[in-house]
């Protein structure tokens, strides 16, 4: 097993005047390299959680260390901001300047990095998410997937360990939401970047290493995709939905199929049909 | 004959170098009381096409009738269209500014010059509509979570009393059982004799609700019919950027391998009751 990079213990969160905590007493470790979905419904604190692990808010009680670094202390948060990015749900909350380049630029020139070394990882970053053609361009004439991948390269110029995706493909058409999905794959895969994403997409979530499941503010599953959505009736209680392929292989074992349990996608499920009907 | 559109074209920023054609000769016909579903990748068109029903957008070239009044006229009561057709936009929760929930929905009908009376009936009943609880009236709209929200801001819409709601991505962003709730409400509100348009990203949702869909593709309607007869175009509509229900694309590859399936299936519980007839009964008993 890889490295604890995120170490979250029993960390709550309440906010100024809630009525009850936004995180309560919630543990979690994330490995080096891993890519994390974490699900639950609107409120229950994923996007509580994600800025605990960015120190944007900071923990009521309890810590939470990322990288090595305490993110539950106010003097460590442009260290932990420095290793762990994130990438929030609208591009135009995150986006700054008017031209694409020099939006990625951003973070690096208030670091006081040198001009040329912001050059090449602007460069470097742009073409990694593969915008480097619209480097001149406005945000403002770009797609909403489009202007996502921007506010991803402007992330990844900072060289972080760590990407958190808070929900980050919700305002997206399906072709935004597979090209910034399989940057973030590409991303965990090739340079090795731990991932926590937040999703309502059930779709992507079946794609993770690990799923979180989260509800009031703890975790009420965690385990592999497989493992979390077998549990059906558990996972749509949460106010979760399961993949469409799962639904029809209950019904198709209700009525008399023997297919195995665990299918999730079409391709399975085609394969075990024409196997079945083979047998 | 609620909407009618004829041979409409819009182009954005004509003349400059950024010029693009959002609508090509667009031409459709929505009835009453129908349930129509607007499809499509982002920058098909759907949001320009939608912000001329309502006299948003208007004289370019191609007409548009409400009711049979033509918009591009000059003359067209634009006040009287705006009530026919009540438009949803995107994230329409962001629009709420009033201090409670019904002073924000009354501010549509208290606009319109009604009295106080009618105004308080309309907030009762919108809010009904939604299934928004009578205690939250008096309540913050920003206090609300993010689909109650979103209820407010459509209750807003329905106080105008439209015959015609147009809705753009009314799911978007919402957890998977608050889109049920949303969509379920949607039909809740067509039920009750609004026809409704509703622009979506998700082949399911439309597959489930819609009685005939329309499909953008870079400004034209690349396919239309009852959700059965666009889905049979799986691998084109993927080719546009677009999905087909997770059904219609397994009984697509289900065929491939030799399975009797008529082309137009595509919901769950017909689907598996097509399976179980293939792999028949005698054997799944064993």
């Amino acid at each position: 097993m890889n490295n604890v990079i995120i170490d979250a213990r029993n960390v709550t969160y309440r906010y100024e005047g809630g009525l009850s905590d936004a995180v309560s007493h919630l543990s979690l470790k994330v490995y080096e390299g891993e890519f994390v979905a974490v699900l639950g419904r609107n409120g229950c604190g994923k996007s509580t959680l994600a800025k605990l692990m960015n120190a944007l808010l900071l923990p009521t009680s309890g810590e939470i260390m990322v990288n090595g670094v305490k993110a539950s202390n106010e003097d460590e948060c442009y260290e932990v901001r420095k290793s762990c990015g994130m990438v929030f749900q609208n591009p135009d909350n995150q986006i700054v300047t008017t031209i694409v380049e020099e939006d990625c630029a951003f973070g690096l020139e208030n670091l006081g990095v040198e001009p040329a070394l912001i050059r090449k990882r602007v460069d470097e970053a742009l073409n990694a998410v593969g915008m480097a053609k619209h480097a001149h361009s406005s945000p403002a004439m770009l797609s909403g997937g489009q202007k996502q991948r921007v506010a991803v390269a402007g992330v990844l110029a900072m060289r972080p360990r760590i990407i958190v995706f808070d929900e980050s493909t919700a305002m997206l058409d399906p072709i935004g939401r597979r090209d910034v999905f399989a940057l973030a794959k590409k991303l965990n895969q090739e340079e090795g970047i731990t991932i926590v994403w937040i999703t309502h997409f059930m779709e992507e979530a079946v794609q993770a290493d690990r799923v979180v499941v989260m509800d009031h503010g703890r975790i009420a599953l965690e385990d592999t995709p497989h493992q979390v959505f077998a549990q059906m009736d558990k996972v749509l209680s949460l106010g979760l939905d399961v993949p469409e392929m799962m639904k029809l292989s209950a019904r198709l074992r209700a009525s008399g199929l023997k297919l195995p349990h665990g299918i999730m996608t079409v391709e399975e499920m085609a394969e075990n049909l024409v196997k079945l009907r083979n047998a | 004959m609620p909407i009618e559109i004829k041979h409409l074209t819009h182009t954005y920023m004509p003349g400059s170098p950024f010029e693009a054609r959002a609508l090509n000769d667009i031409c459709l016909t929505i009835n009453d009381g129908e349930f129509i579903g607007i499809i499509g990748h982002t920058g098909s068109g759907k949001s320009t096409l939608i912000s001329y029903f309502n006299g948003l957008e208007r004289g370019a070239s191609g007409a548009v009738l409400v009711n049979g009044v033509d918009l591009s006229d000059k003359n067209a009561d634009l006040i009287a269209v705006r009530r026919t057709v009540g438009l949803v936009f995107q994230y329409p929760e962001y629009q709420l500014f009033e201090e409670t929930v019904e002073k924000d929905i009354a501010f549509g009908p208290t606009n319109l010059g009604l009295t106080p009376e009618e105004v308080e009936r309309r907030v009762v009943h919108a809010m009904h509509l939604v299934g928004l609880d009578p205690s939250r009236a008096k309540k913050s709209p920003f206090d609300l979570s993010g689909g109650q929200k979103r209820r407010v801001a459509i209750a807003g819409v329905l106080a105008m009393e439209p015959s015609i709601l147009v809705l753009d991505e009314p799911a978007a962003g919402l957890d998977p059982a608050g889109r049920h709730e949303m969509l379920e409400l949607i039909s809740d509100i067509h039920e009750s004799g609004v026809t409704i348009v509703m622009v979506s990203h998700s082949m399911d949702d439309v597959g489930r609700y819609c009685d005939r869909l329309f499909v953008l593709s870079h400004g034209e309607i690349a396919y239309q019919g009852t959700p059965a007869e666009v889905f049979v175009h799986g691998e084109e509509l993927n080719k546009i950027g677009l999905d087909v229900p997770e059904c219609a694309k397994l009984a697509a590859r289900l065929r491939k391998a030799g399975f009797d399936i008529p082309q137009d299936a595509y919901r769950m519980e017909d689907v598996a009751g097509y399976i179980v007839k293939n792999i028949g009964k005698g054997r799944s008993d064993r």
